[in-house]
């Protein structure tokens, strides 16, 4: 009975030994280690910015050559500068712009007049090249440009190149108010 | 010397042939014994993942720099350890965009952030990350105080202070960070 009874006692210790084994096993140890994730997101988005300077027009003051009524060839005017502008991600810079037209003068002049007048609006420090639209040309290809990362900085805008629509033996019908405009849109590409 | 010898005999044999004996009543000790093991366990994060949702801002002065994001509790319920000296080392990786491409001048690819650990020892485990704008060195540790007895709690882990490096602009995309709370005895607590 003795033997007996020793021989149980250490089949007991084995099993206890064993499933203590197991239980050690299954359990992680004295550290425990969670994690979680923390995410979130920000929206791809463009700021066009602000004009610097004295305002948002390009004031080319008289058109034309007073001694032949022809359009000057010297016309010129400061470039814009529009700050603080920014896009999140891809974009694309797009320039659009309508003739100078004359503004009172709105029939269609007399053989050998033109009350209109094309130039070329350039925007550049977005894009490696700048979009440029002119007011002239049946299509612009160059007027959109992207750019393939985020981008924060001036874009300089500028108008040149002005020609009269109808032929530069055009004479421009006398008018106080020619005008156009010039629009930059930044938008994120897809 | 007869009365001796009679007890002695008694004395060997009783335990042995306790049911050979004519009485009816035998005693033997066997001693019991275990051990507990040191052992630590943290409850499962609740709720998880923490999605801290749209981080710039899309209008006002800050178009674009990162919104004012209010903080966030994650509870690790029913945390405990069985031992004395034991303390909670936290582990924070900022929020970095997921799009790998080098960030551009005046943006910041990643949002810093606070994670608090509270409600197990006399502190809180307390670390701030660090990330650069370009999403460089995300990652921060630190270990908390010694909790001095064993201890079961809800751990509360507190997100919080979220910045972006240098207030720049926030580079589009989804970005993703990661906390790991660890918790263990003082001596392995700061690994």
């Amino acid at each position: 009975m003795t033997h007996n009874l020793k021989r149980l006692a250490a089949l007991s210790a084995a099993a206890v030994a064993i499933a203590w084994s197991g239980a050690a096993a299954a359990q992680s140890s004295d550290t425990d280690t969670k994690n979680f994730a923390v995410v979130g997101n920000v929206p791809a988005m463009c700021v066009g910015g602000t004009i610097a300077g004295t305002g948002g027009t390009f004031d080319m003051g008289v058109l034309i050559d007073i001694n032949t009524g022809l359009l000057r060839t010297d016309l010129a005017a400061p470039p814009k500068v529009l700050s603080g502008s920014f896009c999140s991600a891809r974009s694309t810079i797009t320039v659009n712009a309508t003739p100078m037209a004359a503004q009172t003068f709105t029939s269609t002049p007399p053989a050998g007049f033109s009350r209109v007048v094309d130039y070329t609006a350039t925007a550049s420090g977005w894009t490696t090249t700048p979009a440029a639209f002119a007011t002239g040309a049946g299509s612009n290809p160059a007027a959109v440009q992207t750019r393939a990362t985020a981008f924060s900085g001036d874009i300089t805008v500028s108008v040149g190149s002005f020609s009269t629509n109808g032929g530069a033996t055009q004479r421009l019908v006398a008018d106080t108010n020619y005008q156009g405009n010039v629009t930059v849109t930044l938008a994120v590409a897809s | 010397m007869k009365r001796l010898a009679l007890t002695l005999l008694a004395a060997v044999a009783l335990p042995g042939i306790a049911h050979a004996q004519a009485t009816d009543t035998a005693t033997a000790d066997v001693g019991v014994s275990g051990t507990v093991a040191k052992l630590c366990m943290l409850g499962t994060p609740t709720p998880a993942p923490v999605d801290v949702g749209q981080m710039a801002n899309t209008s006002g002065a800050r178009v674009g720099k990162i919104a004012v994001i209010a903080p966030r509790t994650v509870t690790l319920p029913g945390s405990f350890c069985n031992f004395a000296g034991s303390a909670i080392t936290v582990t924070a990786t900022a929020l970095v965009s997921n799009d790998a491409s080098a960030v551009e001048p005046g943006f910041a690819k990643a949002v810093n952030y606070t994670a608090d650990v509270t409600n197990w020892a006399a502190g809180s485990a307390t670390v701030t990350t660090a990330a650069t704008a370009g999403g460089g060195s995300p990652t921060a540790s630190a270990t908390g105080p010694t909790q001095p007895a064993p201890k079961v709690a809800d751990l509360d882990v507190t997100l919080s202070n979220f910045t972006a490096p240098s207030d720049f602009l926030l580079t589009a995309g989804a970005y993703s960070g990661l906390v790991v709370v660890k918790l263990g005895p003082v001596a392995s607590g700061g690994e």
